[in-house]
């Protein structure tokens, strides 16, 4: 569904397509005044902001998550998070802030979902593994709410990792068989705002992309915005100088990290990252991550937890190698292998051809390559 | 495991041996050009995996100097890979592509015969004057290996450039692999080349010593000596 | 009887669901059940010990960084490292404006509008507001034109008939007995405190580089360094800067969130009486004064350790962190040797397997297994945690501080001590303790200018930082009181990686089902003989919950 089929046309046009008629909408406007326990004047008033409203409704919801990213968006500054539920948008469901509770809460979020054209954020993953009973809001699995949810959307925004990539709970092993929320919706655009959590500017500003411009902004491979993510935290990084004079940090509190040098040597995972902590930062642009000395560990890649880790190590470990395996360690191991091996067998010829000329011939192929790795070995020792 | 100290015992005197001249100036440029970059890339790519060296005054822009040269050797080392490539169509027969992939009949019986000989089944060494069918296909696997250090190498250029045309050559990549993985990659295949390097030239010093074919010298000036009756 | 089921129960961390038996208007049974699991204590093997932090502070991010904290001093515990003092006190800074953060938008967003009708604010009049909020504190946004430009913007938003978060509210409610002044007041406190929330906690930012989720832990110490000539350390402009948040969080305490709280306490005086549930309280105490681990050394932290029993104030139980253990009886997990047997956090197990009803469903079975979370118990006792247990715990331990504080909200409530074991109690106390904690915060910045001042700019401790330095094997446990409650992170690490790893969680404390022995958690209790006036309406269980302030994500993890 195009985004501007949800700037153009007021709320009644909107109900007008789903076959919601006048008297009908009449009607719910003076329920809606008596669930809110307004005086019956209200009613009227309802109905006429209901008619001439373009406020878009939106669904915030919360799977297997940490709410990180809903703490994330209240921190947000330019529009403030007041400013955006009062004025900007009608944020109709959001388990951590809604004031109803229970069955209320799941009818407001359905009435919203009937009227249709609303944008749908998600936080947190989708479990999948036995039929999905790790999450269950109302009794129902979160991939039914997201699927019931995304029906009839006209976007939804996977806010933070977890819900753009399947985050730390798809960390391996994913013991739940959590996914993202691109893989389980189909026939509605989906963005990523990956980050751990995503950063509010980035939140309010893909809202702000939205309702201005009528559509979700452009994305990169991964499905993130390319005005957040297009560009690497190492090409944006105030330590950067120091990186290219070669000048690194090299214990934790040493001389060089209060001087405020490159924290590469320290695992720093800005080099593989795609994302604009370095230039907006965060809280108002108080600070970021490399900013207070730690290095970035890549939060806003796909699969970051398994493919970032260990933090502390600017490359992976070998699977199946054991935790401390570096490339280098097994680096060196292939090279001097390959080394001993076939530094080995042209011993073994050379010793085989001396017999064969000697009219020894009846030594053994055995006997040969071991003496051979011998002297390899030893030589090998002396260097 | 295979080897390339393909000149070995033949059934001739050294004194027989006829002088062929075997690689020609852009194999032999090719060769040393190579090995030049290959140094070099691999020098600066150890520095920029573990830039153990931190400058301590304001002199330095090691890492960025480093990274300029890795980079600028890395665009040589590609026109030489693909310059060989080439030459494998166009150069001599000991140059051409089918000593190094053995798909004719004859290279394949030899290839059996190599395999036996380097298993100390057989003592006499296959009768080639340039490449044995097995040190063909080492060279090639290396070439392949080249081939994935060149491309993994301009997917990490292209993080830089989202959009460049190294993206577009490379950066797919990045949709079935992480980042860190394809680093992880460039970085341990340093150590693959590493260890070719080291048999390579361990063997050929040591086959040159052993069966005085001159191979060694070959590499520099081009001619080898081989008993009569080598192909 | 049909039951009450108020599922999803908003205005929380995660998703909780109570089902409750209403016999007769009260509550005669009720049963707390987490519905959502991610797995973090398995995803947690096999990786480095050092990562540890930056996983398990994603179990939340509403209590972002208690997590973090509780595993740096369980590694630390385990691998004998003690970080220097200066890492101590920017924990300390860090973990208190989490907890006047943490406490601020519960008691605004998350709670307050259990008592506030916000629909009844239409009908206030701004200048008997203004009479009203000046007539109680000081705080500055206060003047009728404030409130007018409250009402209008809250007339207007309310007209265009989009109520947002605000739709379907139980608005109207016959409990809520707040009049519409007073309901202005708090809908103008509710949007300042939105702003609050937001610059306050850049302290973490400063310290931890953002927040939620900070990022500069490690184990040993911090990543922040100290030097008072450089742009890239913590420096006199930044400690300037530390302080005027700090000074501005303690003002808000003192001029909206105690204010407040003592305004609407007396409209509300008959919760005094209900929901006080299980009556045995503990607190792992916490903000160490000195460098030494709280794991470690439990005599020199500013709040104190330890246990109360059946209300009993005058005796406060020395701790004994060996006498945690959990049960899974009803809970979606199996034990080996059988589910009725409990499990110390070293051999604890979580293996999982869901035995409940196949979604969607309606109800529970709740004579089986019914939650996500185990249920942890003290000594094979249930105890309640969180700012009631702390500031009883402190109460009773003599800490002048804490004495000072409750007797003054006690007295100008007119009310005696036993008032405090209810939901009110809960309310308060979680008041009381951000007052104590946003003071506290404060000396520890003295604390720690006068430490820098004495030339010690050490923030962490190398010496066991390399895995080959590590033990083949080691054991280690790490004590944090979060703002709800005792938090505790067990790790067992060998050949330098994690082999185990268990956190207890504060409402894993509070919101546990039965353990197996029958007995109820600190929620289900507390839920005993709660009045409800509609149980369709079930707002009852909404005020007694909350005042716990829930955190499902943290509870299940
Ligand atoms: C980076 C280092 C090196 C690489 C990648 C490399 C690679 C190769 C390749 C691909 C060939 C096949 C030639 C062709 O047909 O294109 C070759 C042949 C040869 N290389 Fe190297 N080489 C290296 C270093 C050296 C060094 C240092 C020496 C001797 C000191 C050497 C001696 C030889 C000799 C004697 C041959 C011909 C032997 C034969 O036919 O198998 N190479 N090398
Ligand atoms: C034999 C050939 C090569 C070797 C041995 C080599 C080695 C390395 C090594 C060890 C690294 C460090 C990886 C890490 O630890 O992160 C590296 C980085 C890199 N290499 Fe190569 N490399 C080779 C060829 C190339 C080529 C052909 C290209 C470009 C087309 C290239 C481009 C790069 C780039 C862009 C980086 C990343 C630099 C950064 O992270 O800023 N390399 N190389
Ligand atoms: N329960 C809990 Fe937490 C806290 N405080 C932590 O351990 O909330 Ni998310
Ligand atoms: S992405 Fe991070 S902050 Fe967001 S829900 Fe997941 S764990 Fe929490
Ligand atoms: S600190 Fe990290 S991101 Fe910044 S320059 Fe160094 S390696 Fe790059
Ligand atoms: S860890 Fe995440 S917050 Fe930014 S600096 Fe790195 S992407
Ligand atoms: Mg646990």
């Amino acid at each position: 569904m195009g985004a501007t089929d949800l700037a153009e046309g007021t709320l009644l046009d909107r109900l007008d397509r789903y076959g919601i008629s006048r008297r009908r909408f009449l009607t719910y406007c003076s329920g809606l005044a008596a669930t809110l326990a307004l005086p019956p004047r209200y009613a009227k008033v309802i109905a006429q902001a209901l008619e001439t409203q373009q406020k878009p409704a939106l669904i915030w919801l919360e799977f297997q998550d940490c709410a990180g990213n809903t703490e994330s968006f209240l921190r947000a500054r330019n529009p403030a998070v007041a400013d955006i539920v009062l004025d900007l948008v009608s944020v109709d469901y959001h388990e951590t802030i809604m004031a109803a509770a229970g069955h209320q809460a799941e009818a407001s979020k359905e009435a919203t979902i009937a009227a249709g054209g609303h944008l749908v954020v998600v936080e947190g993953s989708i479990p999948t593994k036995d039929g999905g009973v790790y999450c269950t809001i109302a009794g129902k699995t979160a991939r039914q709410h997201l699927e019931e949810a995304a029906e009839g959307a006209a976007a939804v925004i996977a806010v933070g990792s977890c819900s753009s990539y399947g985050g730390i709970p798809a960390a391996s092993p994913n013991p739940t068989g959590a996914r993202s929320a691109e893989s389980l919706v189909s026939g509605v655009p989906v963005i990523n705002l990956p980050g751990c959590p995503a950063n509010a500017d980035n939140i309010t500003a893909t809202l702000a992309h939205f309702l201005t411009f009528g559509a979700l902004p452009a994305t990169d491979g991964e499905g993130r915005p390319l005005f957040a993510y297009g560009k690497r935290i190492h090409d944006n990084c105030e330590r950067r100088a120091h990186f290219d004079a070669g000048q690194f940090v090299e214990e934790w509190g040493d001389d060089a990290h209060r001087k405020g040098w490159c924290l590469y040597r320290m695992g720093c995972k800005g080099p593989s990252t795609f994302h604009n902590c370095g230039s907006q930062r965060w809280n108002e642009g108080t600070n970021w991550p490399i900013g207070i000395g730690h290095g970035c560990v890549g939060c806003s890649e796909p699969g970051f937890w398994d493919t970032m880790t260990p933090f502390y190590d600017r490359l992976p470990r070998a699977a199946g190698f054991g935790v401390q395996t570096t490339a280098d360690r097994i680096g060196v191991g292939v090279a001097v292998g390959t080394a001993a091996l076939f530094g080995a067998h042209g011993v073994g010829k050379y010793v085989q051809r001396r017999r064969a000329a000697a009219g020894e011939a009846k030594a053994t192929v055995a006997a040969a390559e071991a003496d051979a790795g011998q002297e390899l070995d030893s030589e090998l020792e002396e260097n | 495991m295979t080897t390339d100290t393909d000149q070995a015992v033949g059934p001739a005197e050294p004194e027989e041996y006829v002088t062929v001249k075997v690689w020609d100036l852009p194999v032999r440029g090719i060769h040393w050009i190579i090995f030049g970059c290959v140094f070099v890339l691999s020098v600066t790519g150890f520095y920029i995996g573990n830039p153990a060296w931190a400058t301590r005054g304001d002199t330095g822009f090691l890492m960025g100097n480093v990274l300029a040269i890795h980079r600028a050797t890395a665009w040589i080392f590609i026109v030489m890979v693909i310059a060989r490539i080439a030459w494998a169509f166009r150069g001599n027969e000991w140059s051409r592509w089918h000593h190094f992939i053995p798909v004719h009949k004859k290279r394949r019986g030899l290839a059996r015969h190599t395999v036996e000989y380097y298993l100390f089944v057989r003592h006499d060494p296959p009768p080639v004057i340039g490449h044995n069918p097995i040190a063909g296909l080492t060279y090639t696997v290396l070439y392949l290996v080249f081939i994935a250090q060149i491309f993994t190498g301009l997917a990490l250029m292209s993080l830089e450039e989202p959009g460049s045309w190294q993206d577009s050559v490379a950066g797919w990549v990045f949709n079935f692999w992480s980042i860190p993985g394809v680093r992880f990659f460039h970085h341990i295949v340093m150590w693959l080349v590493i260890g070719f390097v080291i048999h390579h030239v361990y063997s050929a010093v040591l086959m040159d010593h052993e069966e005085k074919s001159g191979v060694m010298s070959s590499i520099f000036g081009s001619h080898k000596r081989v008993p009569p009756g080598h192909k | 009887m049909p039951r009450v089921v108020v599922d999803p129960l908003t205005r929380i961390e995660g998703h909780l669901r109570i089902e409750a038996e209403v016999d007769g208007g009260v509550i005669t049974d009720a049963w707390s059940s987490a519905t959502m699991w991610r797995g973090i204590e398995t995803i947690l093997k096999g990786r480095d010990p050092r990562d540890a932090w930056y996983f398990t502070q994603r179990i939340c991010g509403v209590c972002t960084t208690v997590h973090a904290l509780a595993s740096v001093r369980a590694v630390e515990n385990a691998l004998e490292i003690e970080p220097p003092l200066n890492a101590q006190l920017i924990r300390n800074l860090i973990g208190l404006s989490q907890y006047v953060q943490d406490h601020v938008v519960h008691f605004y967003h998350l709670h307050a509008l259990d008592w506030v009708d916000i629909v009844s604010a239409l009908d206030a009049d701004p200048a008997a507001t203004a009479e009203l909020a000046s007539s109680i504190s000081d705080y500055p946004r206060s003047s009728p034109g404030h409130f007018a430009a409250v009402a209008t913007r809250l007339t207007d938003f309310v007209s265009k008939g989009q109520l947002g978060p605000f739709t379907n509210g139980y608005w109207g409610h016959p409990a809520y007995s707040l009049p519409p002044e007073a309901n202005l007041m708090a809908v103008s406190h509710y949007l300042d405190a939105l702003e609050f929330q937001r610059d306050y906690i850049k302290i973490h930012a400063i310290l931890g580089g953002k927040n939620p989720h900070l990022q500069s832990y490690l184990v040993g110490g911090t990543s922040a360094t100290i030097d008072l000539n450089s742009q890239n350390a913590i420096n006199t402009n930044t400690l300037v800067e530390l302080r005027g948040l700090l000074k501005k969080g303690l003002e808000f305490v003192q001029q909206a969130y105690i204010p407040d709280l003592l305004a609407v306490a007396p409209f509300y005086l008959e919760w005094a009486g209900i929901g006080g549930g299980l009556g045995n309280f503990m607190s792992f105490g916490d903000f160490p004064l000195g460098a030494a681990n709280p794991s470690k050394d439990p005599d020199n932290l500013f709040l104190e350790r330890g246990v109360i029993l059946g209300k009993d104030l005058s005796t406060v139980h020395p701790l004994d962190p060996f006498k945690i253990e959990e049960y899974v009886a009803h809970s979606w997990y199996d034990y080996e040797g059988g589910d009725g047997t409990s499990k110390a956090p070293f051999d604890g197990e979580t293996s999982p397997n869901y035995t409940g009803p196949d979604p969607p469903y309606e109800n529970l079975n709740t004579d089986e297994k019914y939650s996500w979370l185990k249920s942890p118990r003290y000594d094979d006792t249930p105890v309640e945690v969180g700012p009631l247990a702390r500031m009883l715990v402190a109460f009773g331990s003599g800490n002048q501080k804490v004495v000072d504080a409750v007797s003054f909200v006690l007295e100008t409530l007119g009310v005696g001590p036993e008032v405090l074991f209810s939901t009110l109690g809960r309310t308060a106390a979680r008041g009381v303790e951000a007052l104590v904690l946003a003071q506290q915060a404060l000396d520890v910045l003295d604390q720690f200018q006068t430490n820098i001042a004495g030339g010690d700019t050490r923030t962490h401790n190398g010496e066991r930082w390399e895995p080959n330095s590590w033990p083949e094997e080691a054991q280690g446990f790490g004590m944090h009181e979060a703002p709800r409650g005792s938090l505790s992170h067990w790790v067992t690490i060998k050949d330098e990686a994690i082999d185990q790893y268990q956190i207890v969680v504060p409402s894993t404390w509070n919101a546990g089902p039965r353990d197996g022995n029958g007995n109820r958690g600190a929620y289900e209790s507390a839920l005993l003989d709660t009045p409800i006036a509609n149980p369709e309406q079930p707002l009852e269980i909404l005020r007694t919950v909350h005042s716990f302030d829930p955190c499902m994500a943290c509870a299940a993890h």
